[in-house]
């Protein structure tokens, strides 16, 4: 019963006078019953029950789908700024406006000024005599397109001219543009931020009376469309749901009928009755009413013109054709179609407290002739058939509906539908029912929890049925997209309570993150156009049969998106559910292939959502899509069923796997939790009720993700021809092709153009492989021409001394060389090893007397070393490259000189001191660049063959002894210069020019081999033993010395 | 310390500086500026690791709550009490509230909450801080209500009562006496549960009747208490007029019932008015006294179901304006769309105009009663489209309707007749 008053209220304080408290937490209400009230007892204590005004559990509404779905394809939309703007910004756009429109800008004074200035090169006849030239300040000026730095380039002209001109070539004085823009971008930002001309919505849904009964639901969407959303469409929809398949919204294949109107809607309001229909639109100026029924076409009845900004439309919902229109005029009127307009009330300033906002708004409320009148503090009652009008207050921003301070009445709603004597009451932090019965006291007070203001609502009342007894409130905010669900009951016989705390809905922008993954710039944009502000929300609702919920919300972009509610049915069972749900799926994977293909027909552009069936995880696609495809081509029942099972598996896998965020993982399923959580927690997990279980995560279907891949497709190509002009990104470059000038001809370009392609070949060759792009590769296309000419033949009658005799012996051929070798060293080969003996057990004496001293001298060998290295770079690069090939040699970090050095300082050799040097020589060679190098098997190839080749007949031509390996090594040891140098080429570029291979490697390294040679002839042996037992003992400890290095540097740093 | 707790303070506050600043700096203040909704999640300078891990966590959790996804909620929020022990800036009000909040309304919503539980919750916040020990001893022996531990509930409460706890702030008074009032509510439910052994055992024990009237009194002394401060009280007022009637004290509840319907102090309930006339109605006051109540009532809520009432009494009057009064009041109802097809009201006017039409005047005193209305109450009442539905569903009321509207609305020409269906005209 209607008229009904509830019998008892609950209890509560009614204080009078502002606002004091300040919300300090954000748990709203939370975990609270507010009030008690004992309900229907007597006599004995146990008869006596109680009940609460906030009641724990509401209805479960669950989603059918992770995401809202898209209803119409994305149409064009204005790009605009998805962040609010900085008012400080201002600079920046006046910079644009001079730039963009220069003519506006400076149009007036550029006409008088202009033909005193030639900026034109040459043709002088057309100017003045005494006109200035400006050619200078020209190609400054064009300098200015570019990013360049202002401080570098100046020019002194253009600046003593803008300094006597600057106050005068403006149309518009800078500082009041600069103070309009200012405030034009506070404004904008304060309307970004909280649009109060969007209240109410623009989104409006009229079902039709005939349907509803069976599987669908029939009604008209009234949305705005064009890229201005100026224009007013009238589409059908259809609502399908029935469990067990997916439930969609539909539009019909009918274009939709549509007015163009000359603003943007902002707010539809529209009440049936007797099937008839009547629409009333606003729109910032105009306010149009049109009329339709199910059978008849819509009908434009009548347009008014409001001479301030309308901020209200509503219809009544009593008598058709009476509308309530408030603007910002401060007045509200009662516009009779087709009779005018009535002045219902006016009130110059707010109702209750000084607000500062021309905002009204004005409802309809259960008597006809009674009407609300809101501002931001408060609402009143008003009866219109007595003037002069007085209202009595319904609600006030005030400590008695304990309120906070700074809070605002954003939206009034009369819930006619639900309550005949309720009305909607929203601020920023919390929602109202108010009984218009009594005045000035909430029924009912929610927190509403939501982060921008609640500007839009939709009213479900509650049905007969079972399931969805509680009326629902659905808040819409502006700028966040929330959507909140809040329930309540009771307002008849018994007084109102809310049931369950607020329920947050989908929001379209959190979507993408359920979707397969967007390549970034697809994703900025798709990320841009669904974080737009909502602009309206409104619901289908379905009774009977399967009920559901259909919420459907506008973004300013014009984009609708809905989402679907079910009422959870806790006694679904656990068991059989899943199996339904999983024939489901396989019969629709199979159907996905096919609309696969058709979508990569029509619209191959787009790649990044990838088959349909990846959820998120492309990795798991062979293993999902291969069992659908045996169950696909298996006809037998057993078969099909074992795979069916065996998909099942498959699933819940995928299912685990597809939890990577921590939020999603919670209340899964129960075999992960149980996998993951141990005792209590799992237990509690697996005791809990269905409800808990279902409010999981829900799968996406595929249907809802071909949907959205089809959206984004169309968005990416729609989104593609406008991008907004990159300003001034291009950087100011120099030309330097007339700077830098090769003196070679065509020839060398086309050749180093060669060498340019193939290196880029083998880059590209590299990338593929995942390899690097070594130097060993680059070098056979690059330094390949980098050969430089061979120098002067060496006059070999100017060398006489032993070892260049001997070298130029050896390119006479291995016999000679040998026997050059043989007369030399082989008679006294023994005496030869006898002394070499005896040279170890002293150098081995050395070591130890010479302790530090000798560390002394390897540090100073060292940094003569590094002064050697300075001189002769390719050295020691060649050194470390024979480091590299497993001999860290003896003479390491000490080139020829400093060898030398060492050798008159101690007057003995010193063979154990390059073993202590050669420790520290690292640091100072590079010599971890071919080390790497080496790590490429085919490199190591080529880099050691020419040392072989090098090192072998100097030690076929030295050793008496037939060619050992022994002394293959050693004599690379020693000849090590020319080795170096001939690797060096192969390694280590750009440091030198390459000489070529033998000849002219001798001349750097000759001299001071030639020197040790003279001046320590008899330790020659010696020297030569030392080498190999020096090579010997670093193969044998190579390791163990590269560990110790660091060890040693430190002993070293020590010192 | 001080400095301290100001700067990490409600960030309300620092908005609200923010606002007045930019109010004062944008043009005139033509635009409302709102002060946006702002939490403990908002960010504050000199934040520790600590805090911005805990602040997270808040979000996280507040984020699962709204979305209903409680287990989630519940494993978050098993990390978030650390935060009482941050002794940085002094373990902050608010966040002792918070806690309990939020857990709380996840235990409500575990599946395996248990009673133990919440009293365990309740116990430990409520001793946590003093500044909210009252309002969770309320809902502490609200919830005790709720599962039906009346004496719990009852215990509950008498502790409360019995705190105290430095200087007494406005909040702080109201609780204090809403505990009081709820104590003595559950005093007159033991004290109904005395009577109704009572009048079982229909032997008068003077002990039983002697602990009876301990309760009454005990009761009465907290209930005639909170009946002095403004606001709605129902359930206090009910059972209070039913002890006060059982002890025949007639003049207090009488009184009691005029001071809660009359006190402008008051909010205007329609509640107190009905009471208020039940109980004179019980007590076979005159009508005349009746009447006056619910002509009030009338006043207050012209669509409250008593207005049959009061004009079958209108009706009944043998006053000469009582009659026009009458048909003032039930037009009236007709207005609201509750009453539109009922037909007592229906039925109700056309009693009214026919005793109407024995006054040689009465088309002019319908005439005055319908000038207001007659440019809608057509549209409202009897267009075609009502005339089918009303056909359609209750033919009587149609017939009921029909009868009268020729002399509701005599010089319209309407279509409320059955064949007016085939119109598809709405006026």
């Amino acid at each position: 019963m209607d008229y009904q008053f509830p019998q008892q209220l609950f209890p509560s304080f009614y204080n009078c006078g502002p606002p004091d408290s300040v919300l300090k937490h954000c748990a709203g209400r939370w975990g609270g019953y507010d009030r008690v009230r004992p309900q229907g007892g007597s006599g004995p204590l146990s008869n006596w029950t109680f009940t609460s005004r906030h009641q724990v559990r509401g209805e479960a509404w669950c989603h059918t789908e992770p995401v809202p779905v898209p209803l119409l394809s994305p149409k064009h939309s204005y790009p605009w700024p998805s962040k609010p703007p900085d008012p400080l910004d201002f600079t920046e756009h006046m910079q644009n406006f001079f730039t963009d429109h220069f003519n506006d800008a400076f149009g007036c004074m550029s006409d008088i000024l202009g033909e005193n200035f030639n900026f034109k090169e040459g043709k002088k006849e057309r100017y003045r005599r005494d006109s200035v030239k400006m050619q200078r300040v020209k190609h400054f000026l064009e300098k200015l397109k570019f990013k360049i730095c202002h401080q570098s380039y100046s020019s002194r002209v253009l600046d003593s001219y803008s300094s006597l001109l600057s106050d005068v070539v403006h149309s518009i004085p800078p500082e009041l543009l600069g103070s309009l823009l200012y405030e034009e971008l506070t404004e904008q930002r304060d309307r970004l931020l909280f649009s109060e001309g969007a209240t109410g919505g623009a989104l409006s849904f009229i079902p039709f009376s005939q349907s509803g009964i069976g599987g669908s639901q029939h009604g008209c969407l009234l949305y705005p469309g064009n890229q201005g959303l100026d224009c007013l469409n009238f589409h059908r929809v259809e609502l399908q749901h029935q469990r067990g398949t997916p439930s969609v919204l539909e539009t019909s294949s009918r274009d939709p009928f549509s007015f163009q109107l000359k603003g943007p809607i902002r707010q539809i309001s529209s009440t049936s009755l007797f099937n008839t229909c009547c629409v009333a639109v606003r729109s910032d100026r105009l306010c149009g009413v049109w009329r339709f029924s199910e059978r008849d076409e819509p009908r434009l009845l009548q347009v008014v013109n409001t001479s301030e900004v309308a901020t209200c439309i509503s219809v009544s919902p009593h008598i058709l054709g009476e509308v309530l229109v408030a603007s910002e005029s401060r007045a509200v009127n009662l516009w009779t179609v087709g009779k005018g307009m009535q002045k219902v009330r006016e009130e110059d300033s707010n109702l209750y407290f000084n607000a500062k906002s021309s905002w009204r708004w004005c409802e309809f409320s259960a008597h006809p002739r009674v009407m609300l009148y809101a501002d931001r503090t408060g609402v009143e009652l008003t009866d219109i058939r007595v003037s002069p009008v007085s209202g009595h207050t319904l609600f006030r921003i005030s400590n008695a509906s304990e309120c906070q301070s700074g809070e605002r009445l954003i939206l009034s709603r009369y819930l006619g539908d639900a309550h005949p004597f309720h009305h909607l009451i929203t601020t920023q932090y919390s929602a109202y029912i108010m009984d218009e019965r009594f005045p000035c006291v909430p029924m009912l007070k929610f927190d509403h929890m939501m982060q921008s203001p609640p500007m839009f609502c939709h009213i479900l009342p509650g049905s007969a049925s079972p399931r969805s007894r509680t009326t629902k409130v659905l808040l819409g905010s502006h700028i966040s997209q929330e959507i909140t669900l809040l329930q309540y009951s009771g307002g008849r016989a018994e007084a109102c309570s809310s049931r369950g705390p607020a329920q947050a809905l989908l929001r379209p922008r959190d979507s993408l993150k359920h979707l397969p993954v967007q390549i970034p710039h697809r994703l900025d944009t798709a990320t841009d156009r669904l974080s737009s502000p909502a602009a309206g929300l409104t619901c289908i609702q379905k009774k009977g049969g399967e009920e559901c919920i259909c919420i459907l919300q506008l973004t300013e972009a014009g984009d609708i998106f809905y989402q679907i509610l079910e009422p959870d049915q806790p006694d679904a069972t656990a068991g059989d559910d899943p199996t339904l749900r999983e024939t489901k799926t396989t019969t629709a994977e199979q159907l996905v292939p096919d609309s696969q293909v058709v979508m990569s027909n029509d619209e191959d552009i787009i790649g990044p959502t990838q088959a349909p069936t990846v959820l998120r995880f492309v990795a798991e696609t062979p293993e999902r899509e291969q069992p659908v495809g045996i169950v696909c081509s298996d006809s037998e029942d057993s078969a099909s069923e074992r795979k069916g099972r065996r998909l099942k598996q498959l699933r819940l896998q995928v299912v685990v796997n597809d939890d990577p965020e921590p939020d999603h993982e919670s209340g899964s399923d129960t075999g992960v939790k149980d996998g993951k959580v141990g005792g209590d927690e799992a237990q509690e997990e697996a005791a809990g009720v269905g409800s808990s279980e279902r409010q999981t995560e829900v799968k996406l279907s595929d249907g809802a993700l071909i949907t959205w891949k089809h959206w984004l497709q169309k968005l990416m190509q729609k989104s593609r021809d406008k991008k907004p002009r990159p300003r001034c990104s291009q950087h100011f470059t120099t030309d330097t092709k007339d700077l830098l000038h090769l003196s070679d001809g065509e020839a060398r370009d086309s050749t180093d153009e060669d060498r340019v392609r193939s290196l880029r070949r083998d880059l590209r060759a590299c990338m593929s492989k995942r390899s690097l792009l070594v130097h060993g590769s680059v070098s056979a296309s690059v330094r390949a021409a980098d050969v430089e000419p061979l120098p002067n033949p060496v006059d070999t009658e100017a060398w006489r001394d032993q070892l260049s005799h001997r070298l130029t012996l050896s390119w006479q051929g291995e016999e000679v060389w040998r026997a050059w070798w043989e007369e030399h060293l082989g008679l006294n080969k023994d005496t030869k090893v006898e002394a070499l003996r005896r040279k170890r057990r002293r150098q081995k004496e050395a070591k130890r007397a010479a302790g530090r001293r000798l560390e002394l001298s390897g540090s100073f060998t060292s940094s003569v070393s590094y002064q050697s290295d300075l001189d002769n770079l390719s050295d020691s690069t060649g050194w470390s490259s024979t480091a590299s090939q497993g001999m860290w040699s003896d003479a390491e970090g000490s080139g020829p000189l400093s060898r030398l050095e060492g050798y008159l300082e101690h007057g003995t050799p010193r063979p154990t001191t390059p073993s202590t040097v050669q420790k520290d020589t690292p640091v100072t060679t590079p010599a971890a660049t071919p080390q790497r190098v080496k790590d490429k098997p085919g490199d190591q190839q080529t880099s050691r063959t020419p040392v072989k080749l090098d090192s072998t007949p100097a030690s076929q031509r030295r050793s008496k002894r037939p060619a050992g390996d022994d002394l293959s090594y050693l004599f690379a040891t020693q000849d090590e210069p020319s080795q170096r140098n001939f690797y060096y080429p192969e390694d280590e570029s750009s440091v030198q020019p390459p000489p070529p291979p033998s000849t002219s490697s001798q001349l750097p390294s000759s001299q001071p081999v030639r020197l040790k040679n003279l001046s320590v002839d008899l330790s020659q042996d010696s020297f030569v033993r030392s080498g190999f037992s020096q090579s010997q003992s670093s193969q044998g400890r190579r390791g163990l010395s590269q560990a110790s290095q660091a060890k040693k540097k430190k002993s070293r740093m020590g010192f | 310390m001080d400095d301290l707790e100001r700067e990490l303070g409600p960030p309300e506050d620092l908005e609200d500086d923010n606002y007045s600043s930019e109010d004062t700096s944008s043009k005139g203040g033509r635009k409302s500026k709102l002060p946006l909704v702002n939490h403990m999640c908002v960010e504050t300078q000199r934040e520790t690791g600590f805090h911005q891990s805990a602040r997270t966590c808040l979000e996280l959790i507040r984020e699962a709550m709204l979305h209903h996804r409680w287990q989630e909620a519940a494993e978050y929020m098993a990390c978030y009490p650390q935060m009482l022990e941050d002794l940085t800036n002094g373990i902050r009000h608010e966040y002792k509230e918070l806690i309990w909040r939020l857990s709380t309304e996840i235990l409500h919503h575990h599946p395996n909450s248990k009673l133990e539980d919440y009293n365990n919750i309740y116990e430990r916040m409520k001793h946590s801080g003093v500044k909210h020990y009252l309002m969770i001893s309320l809902e502490h022996s609200f919830h005790l209500l709720l599962h039906s531990h009346i004496e719990d509930a009852k215990r509950q409460l008498s502790a409360a009562e019995s705190w105290r706890y430095g200087k007494e702030s406005a909040a702080q008074y109201q609780k204090t006496k809403l505990i009081q009032a709820y104590r003595s509510l559950l005093d007159y439910i033991i004290w109904c549960d005395k009577k109704s052994t009572h009048s079982n055992s229909d032997y008068h024990n003077s002990g039983d009747n002697q602990e009876m009237h301990n309760y009454f009194r005990q009761a009465s002394v907290n209930l005639r208490e909170i009946l002095k401060n403004p606001g709605v009280w129902d359930p206090f007022i009910v059972s209070y007029v039913e002890m006060l009637e059982f002890y025949e004290d007639h003049t207090e509840a009488l009184k009691v019932l005029n001071d809660y319907a009359y006190d402008n102090s008051f909010p205007p309930n329609p509640n107190a008015h009905v009471y208020l006339y039940q109980y004179l109605k019980r007590h076979d006051t005159s009508e005349r006294k009746l009447m006056k109540v619910l002509k009030m009532l009338h006043v207050l809520v012209p669509s409250h179901e008593l207005m049959l009432e009061y004009s079958s009494l209108l009706l009944q009057s043998e006053r000469k304006g009582d009659l026009q009064k009458a048909l003032g009041v039930v037009l009236e109802m007709l207005d609201f769309a509750c009453w539109r097809s009922n037909l007592d009201v229906w039925m109700r006017l056309k009693a009214i105009i026919q005793k109407l039409q024995l006054q040689e005047d009465w088309k002019e005193v319908i005439l005055r009663e319908m000038a207001g209305r007659k440019d809608w109450w057509p549209a409202l009442h009897f267009t075609s489209f009502h005339a089918s539905k009303d056909s359609e569903e209750n033919p009587e009321l149609m017939k009921v309707k029909a009868s009268l509207t020729k002399i509701v609305c005599p010089d319209l020409n309407l279509k409320y007749t059955a064949a007016g269906v085939t119109s598809g005209e709405w006026t």
